[in-house]
This record gives structure tokens, C-alpha cells and sequence, in this order.
């Protein structure tokens, strides 16, 4: 399945996986280069992967499928090889107990299927305005009381870059709630024309965002008030990247953002001003695509 | 009205459609019936403007997906969405300001619950609730009576009664004969992408047992039941 993900990106499965080590890599020695709480995210990233593995529906499925000991060696074997990348950082790192603690939970979680046992549903504060941010929201409430964490830490120890990456962390986070494409139907049902869709779309996701990332940029302006205009520039910053994620989406709806889209959306991340001309681009291919559905 | 003329549908070189001209009237209840892939949802998609398709199709909005309430056979749900929360999302799309939805929860669904965790006939009560909940003119649904318990059927065959004295037009799929006959005023019979007959009230009797014969004809025979 994953191939098949990575080809309908337009990758070949190899090269995804080589990009993927390299970002993987990357991304690892910028962590723990910039916080001492690396380790703490390591754990939790990889823990929220496994815990995906464990939905009641599909397991349930496997068990139909296999033997109860191929099951479980399955499970075993899915488990390891999606914590193995993060045991081996941090064995690297030299965080021995924290490297035992993944391995130990990611074994415990092989005999779980943590999905749908409970009938009780989250609370939100985005009730009145479906869906993005509410799914989003119970999948992930946990990294956003992260970042705050983070943001406490940040001014405990009177660290303004960690700051900024808990100010980071949470837009990445409200940027993956829009990543995947929901089914047609769920736009069909909008009577609004494409103009107007998307327009509702940016504003519900900026004004949900504010919300969740409010505390950060209000507690980090009022304690580095030096720093103040760094906070709002990389709050000005992330609604863009906001908005062109979105848009990105709807450029490539009803079909999953490929190749060209996902390295424009990269070389935007990497030099902020190439948005000027991503947002206008992605905005007419969006209205286009959606054009089919809404009109 | 809805008028669809000529529509035709492919997907690659396998037509499902084939050059389908038919007529909604206001205030009536149509069935469709169809074996299994016979086109009948992809008809559905077409009309709703899900499919592209050749050949048109009017009416007297000048959207008609925006007054169409369409269930479908099968509806998504997100994870992690709780029913009332569906119930809101379909309000909100069609700009519907509705807060009482316990008040109009006609199935008596856990609307606090995750939909997903619904059972198959709950998920299609909540479903058509929502594109109730929105004020269409049209509707076309794709088998409603499909895992639904008794009371349940009986509720939506009142409401489909309602609609017609309200003079909504009505589409409906269903491979339950004795629903369509409660409630359709005529049945049109859908055979490899083209329709073959159409059938008033007063004739449902006769093809119901055409349908049975062609249908069955010796295949059961051919078991060897013992």
C-alpha cells in the first residue's frame, strides 16, 4: 500500500523511501541540535504512530485473515519496524531509557487495539464548524498540550527559540489536518461556488488556528517583548503556509497532492517568497478542480 | 422538473450508461430498479453531478445539486466525527441554521457518539437526516431502506408519502420490492446502462413476478437443493 501511495505520487517507492531517511535524518539532527526535549517528542511521534496500528477494524481484519501467533508476529514485526528508526536516534543521542521505553511500549502495544472501546467522544471547541479541525483535533490534542508544554519550558529557561518551535509545531500540526482529501461528497454538498468554498475553508482554518495557537504567541510576545515582531512574523508566516496548504489540497481534488505540487509546496517552505506566485497558482487550479463539483 | 436527455456514461471503454432520456415530475416518487451493476448509482452520481457524463440534464433551478438531497448507498463518515456533528456539517453546507437536533433526531440516534461506531441502518438514518434536515426539493435515494430496522422503514416510507403531498420529487433505488411499491407512482427498470421498461402503480404486481421469473428461472434448480 505504501508503494502504491508513493507511485500515485509520482515517486518511485525506492527513491520515497530514500527522501524519506534523508528528511528523517535531517529533521533528527535539527531536533536535538535546537531542544534538550527532543527525545520527549521522539517518543510521543512514535508512539502515535504505532498507536495508528492499532484500530480495532483493521486488526480485527488480520485476525480473521491469520493465525492467532502470525498475528501477533505481524503486529510484533509492524511495530518494531516503525519504531526502529526513532530506537535508533535515540540510542545515538544516548537516550538509553528512553530508547528501552519505546521498545517496551511498542511491545505492550502489540496485544492493544486501543480504537473504538470507549463510547465517549472529546469535546472541541470547534463543534460548530466541521470537520478539519475537530477530527484533527481528537486525533492529535495531545501535541498541542506539547507545544504548550514547550512554550512553558521556553520561558521557564528563557528559551526564545523553543519558543518558536512550539510556535512551529503547532501549525505544522493544523497544517496536516488538511493534507488528505476528503471523499467528494463532502464538498458536493456545499452550495457555495468555489470562490466562496475556499474562502470559508481559509477562514475557519485561521480562526481555528488562532485559537490553538493563541496561548503560544500571547505567552511568548508578553515574556520576550523584544522578540515580539519575530513572533507575529512567524505568525504571519504560518497562516500563509496555511492557506497554501489548503489550497494545494484543493489544486489536486478529488486526487491526493502529487510530485510537482508536494515540491512547489517544499521550495515554498524553503524560500517563503516563492509563495507570492505558489498562492495565486495553486488558488486557479484549485477553483478549477473544484469548479467540476460545485458548479 | 428534471429532465435528462441522451446522458451517457463511460468508464474507460465499458459504457454503463447508454444514451438514457427521462423525465422527474414534480410531486412524484420514482423507483429505479436494476441487478447489481446494472448503472443505477452511477445514474444517481450523474444526476447529482458527481459523475462527468455526456448529455444534459435540466431543471427549473438553476443548480440542482443545490436542492438535491442525496443519500447514497454507502455514506463516508470521518473518523472522529460524532453524529451531531455530521448533522451540523450538513447544515452548515447548505447555510441551514439549525440548532435543535435532538428535537428533530426522528431514529433516536446516540448523536454524541462517533458515526463510524454507528451500526450499518444507523449510519443510513443519519445520513438521511442530515439531507433532511437541509429543505431539498429533490431527492434521490440510493437504497434507504437498506439495513434498517422495521420502525425505522415504516418512518421513512411516511416521510417519502410527506414528500410527495408536498410536491418534492422523489428517486429511489431499492432491491425491496414491497418498499417501491409503498411508495413509488412508477418504476422504471434499468438493464445494462439503458432503461427497458417503465411501469405505472397499477402494473407493479405484474412486474414484480416478470422480474421473479426472468430472474430466478431455473438457476435455483441448477443448486440441486437436497
Amino acid at each position: 500500500m505504501l508503494n502504491r501511495s508513493l507511485r500515485d505520487f509520482g515517486l518511485n517507492p525506492i527513491v520515497g523511501y530514500l527522501l524519506s531517511a534523508a528528511a528523517f535524518t535531517g529533521l533528527s539532527v535539527y531536533l536535538f541540535d535546537k531542544t534538550t526535549l527532543a527525545e520527549y517528542l521522539f517518543i510521543l511521534v512514535a508512539i502515535s504512530f504505532i498507536y495508528a496500528l492499532s484500530q480495532t477494524r483493521r486488526n480485527d481484519f488480520l485476525k480473521s485473515c491469520f493465525s492467532i501467533k502470525t498475528y501477533y508476529l505481524i503486529r510484533f514485526t509492524e511495530n518494531t519496524i516503525l519504531a526502529l528508526p526513532f530506537f535508533i536516534v535515540l540510542i545515538l543521542q544516548h537516550c538509553f531509557l528512553s530508547a528501552t521505553a519505546l521498545i517496551f511500549v511498542s511491545g505492550v502495544l502489540v496485544f492493544f487495539d486501543v480504537e473504538n472501546k470507549f463510547r465517549f467522544s472529546l469535546p472541541t471547541p470547534f463543534y460548530k464548524r466541521p470537520f478539519e479541525f475537530i477530527v484533527g483535533f481528537r486525533n492529535v490534542f495531545y501535541v498541542f498540550f506539547f507545544a504548550y508544554f514547550l512554550t512553558f519550558m521556553a520561558i521557564s529557561v528563557g528559551n526564545f527559540n523553543l519558543g518558536i518551535f512550539a510556535l512551529i509545531l503547532v501549525f505544522l500540526i493544523c497544517f496536516t489536518f488538511y493534507t488528505n482529501p476528503e471523499d467528494e461528497y463532502y464538498v458536493w454538498v456545499f452550495s457555495l461556488s468555489p470562490k466562496n468554498f475556499l474562502l470559508q475553508k481559509m477562514k475557519i482554518a485561521i480562526l481555528f488556528t488562532t485559537m490553538l495557537i493563541l496561548p503560544v504567541v500571547a505567552s511568548l510576545s508578553l515574556v520576550f517583548t523584544e522578540n515580539a515582531g519575530t513572533v507575529f512574523a512567524f505568525l504571519g508566516l504560518g497562516y500563509l503556509f496555511l492557506i497554501t496548504v489548503i489550497l494545494a489540497k484543493y489544486s489536486a481534488f478529488p486526487d491526493r497532492m502529487n510530485l510537482p505540487q508536494g515540491f512547489l509546496l517544499a521550495f515554498s517552505l524553503w524560500f517563503p517568497p516563492l509563495l507570492l506566485g505558489v498562492i495565486p497558482y495553486f488558488y486557479l487550479q484549485s477553483v478549477k478542480r473544484l469548479n467540476e463539483l460545485l458548479s | 422538473m428534471i429532465k435528462i436527455g441522451n446522458l451517457s456514461k463511460a468508464f474507460g471503454t465499458h459504457e454503463v450508461l447508454k444514451n438514457i432520456s427521462l423525465t422527474f415530475e414534480k410531486g412524484n416518487v420514482y423507483g429505479i430498479v436494476g441487478e447489481n451493476g446494472s448503472g443505477k448509482t452511477t445514474l444517481f452520481r450523474c444526476i447529482a453531478g458527481l459523475e462527468k457524463h455526456s448529455g444534459t440534464i435540466q431543471c427549473e433551478h438553476d443548480k440542482l445539486k443545490n436542492h438535491l438531497g442525496f443519500l447514497q448507498t454507502d455514506p463516508y463518515f470521518f473518523p472522529k466525527i460524532t453524529g451531531r456533528e455530521y448533522l451540523q456539517l450538513f447544515c452548515n453546507a447548505r447555510k441551514i441554521d439549525e440548532n435543535n437536533f435532538d428535537g428533530k433526531n426522528i431514529f433516536d440516534l446516540p448523536l454524541n457518539q462517533y458515526a463510524v461506531t454507528y451500526s450499518t441502518g444507523m449510519k443510513k438514518k443519519l445520513a438521511l437526516t442530515a439531507i433532511l434536515l437541509q429543505n431539498n426539493e429533490v431527492f434521490i435515494l440510493d437504497e434507504p431502506f437498506n439495513g434498517v430496522d422495521i420502525q425505522s422503514n415504516i418512518i421513512i416510507t411516511e416521510i417519502i408519502h410527506r414528500f410527495k403531498a408536498m410536491g418534492k420529487t422523489v428517486i429511489i433505488s431499492s432491491h425491496i420490492f414491497s418498499t417501491l411499491n409503498d411508495t413509488c407512482d412508477e418504476i422504471h427498470l434499468l438493464k445494462d446502462g439503458v432503461f427497458v421498461k417503465r411501469v405505472f402503480k397499477n402494473e407493479f404486481g405484474l412486474l414484480e413476478q416478470e422480474m421473479k421469473e426472468i430472474t430466478i428461472g431455473n438457476k435455483i434448480e441448477r443448486l440441486g437443493l437436497k
